[in-house]
């Protein structure tokens, strides 16, 4: 290998996806001080270059965005609509003439379809809704199931799926972060008689005793007195964090 | 659907739906098998939802993205938008079976050359500071370092600059960047080793500057 095909191989380097001529590049740099002096002096500012405060949008951006995807929505789905220009303003003004003639049986039948369409409308931002915080719950990275959770406040209270998104998060996500994200998000919830009983359900299958408190203490918040036998079954684990006993017995104590 | 606006008219529809799906029973969680490209597949056949988990997704680096490559705030934010609204537009063109983040940043630098055109000049990108927050408890040499490293990038023609945008802030696989710049993997190490030779070079000049 020459310096010239060394020094392509330098990006694998310092990104540590050498290959098959690991060894023959290793031999070169070995042997040939140039490049070794090249390969390091660089690859300390490829490392430095990595470590670059990225930048934050500011918050109008993601407003802007979710107002102009709603507005693409409206549109298409007024397209899609096979008498869309019935809608059209200049259609509109040319029936309101009309209809001043005709009567106004036509001008009720319009506005019938209308109020259709808008509840079919919502019923779309709604379902948007609701699939960008259940798809982003499964992600693999905590942060990605972080802001599925944050997201989770902004869809409808009690909605069955993403409530049952969450209380799977608070069961068996393996980051203590998430699943205590998850059990504040299940606040939103409390009107739920599924929420409740799945937030006392949680308690038994928790082993961090961060997230058996909050359970608790939400617990106590809700007056869930159908959490009784949970928190004494809790206690009655032997080996139960100490703290947690502690917070259980009070649990108990406010419930009686 | 901006974080805490309230939007009244929306409620009342899901709270329609809600009455309609009432006693549903907890813990049967729905799968979403939501890969980039099985979204935006999605997004082709008439599902917008999964753009916005795209959006939320890739937003950001691709607000950086363009920060590096025109410097300007506002336009980039401009530029965030209109790649989404092309990838809305264009979505029958998409095939699942290249990379999204390619196909993604095809369409980026073709917003970028039009936005040069629509302004009818050249963004120059200065030797300004970038604004960051999280610098405060750096230490001086390190805040320096930084602070060089940038105008360093910011002297970089952009082709280089883009090009080191991609493959570290990025961290975009080569046949990805290949795909970007249509060209192929042996090139695009080349072209990868020189844009830091070339930044290095500047970097090691500006550095000299200041000791001397
Ligand atoms: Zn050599």
């Amino acid at each position: 290998m020459n310096c010239e095909q060394a020094r392509t191989q330098f990006v694998d380097y310092w990104r540590g996806t050498l290959e098959d001529s690991a060894g023959e590049f290793r031999t070169h740099l070995g042997s040939c001080e140039r490049c070794r002096a090249e390969a390091e002096e660089l690859k300390d500012l490829w490392g430095t270059l990595g470590t670059l405060p990225e930048e934050d949008p500011s918050m109008g951006m993601r407003v802007r965005f979710y107002d102009a995807l709603r507005t693409w929505r409206q549109q298409e789905a007024q397209r899609r609509q096979p008498l869309w220009w019935l809608r059209h303003p200049a259609f509109q003004a040319a029936c309101a003439v009309l209809i001043l003639a005709v009567g106004v049986g036509t001008g009720y039948l319009v506005r019938g379809r209308d109020s259709t369409e808008v509840s079919q409308l919502r019923g779309e931002v709604y379902n948007m809704r609701q699939l960008v915080a259940l798809s982003l719950l499964q992600q693999q990275s905590a942060s990605d199931r972080l802001r599925g959770v944050n997201f989770a406040y902004h869809v409808e209270q009690s909605d069955p799926q993403v409530l049952g998104a969450l209380l799977t998060t608070v069961n068996h996500d393996p980051s203590v972060n998430v699943r205590l994200a998850a059990v504040d998000a299940l606040r939103n919830f409390s009107d739920s008689p599924v929420g409740r009983k799945g937030v006392v359900q949680a308690l038994a299958k928790q082993d961090s005793p961060l997230v058996q408190i909050a359970i608790l203490d939400q617990i106590v918040e809700l007056h869930e007195k159908s959490a009784v036998p949970d928190i004494q079954f809790l206690l009655s684990v032997q080996s139960l964090n100490p703290d947690v006993r502690q917070r259980a017995q009070w649990a108990l104590k406010q419930l009686q | 659907m901006g974080q805490g606006r309230a939007l009244p008219g929306e409620w009342q529809g899901m709270a329609l739906l809600h009455s309609v799906t009432f006693g549903y029973a907890a813990g049967i969680p729905i799968v979403y098998e939501a890969s980039d490209s099985s979204l935006m597949q999605a997004v082709r056949d008439g599902d917008l939802g999964g753009l916005a988990v795209l959006f939320e997704r890739h937003h950001r680096p691709l607000f950086n993205y363009f920060v590096h490559v025109n410097g300007n705030r506002e336009l980039s934010e401009d530029l965030v938008q209109d790649v989404f609204f092309r990838m809305l537009k264009y979505r029958k063109s998409y095939q699942p079976e290249r990379s999204f983040t390619a196909w993604m940043y095809q369409i980026a630098r073709n917003a970028h050359v039009d936005s040069i055109g629509k302004r009818k000049f050249e963004v120059e990108i200065g030797d300004r500071e970038f604004a960051s927050t999280n610098m405060m408890d750096e230490n001086l040499k390190r805040k320096q370092e930084v602070a060089l490293l940038k105008r360093a990038m910011a002297r970089l023609p952009l082709e280089k600059r883009e090009l080191l945008v991609l493959s570290r802030y990025q961290n975009l696989k080569y046949e990805e960047i290949a795909g970007i710049l249509g060209c192929d993997i042996g090139a695009v190490k080349v072209r990868v080793y020189r844009a830091v030779r070339a930044l290095g070079q500047i970097y090691f000049e500006l550095a000299g500057e200041k000791a001397s």
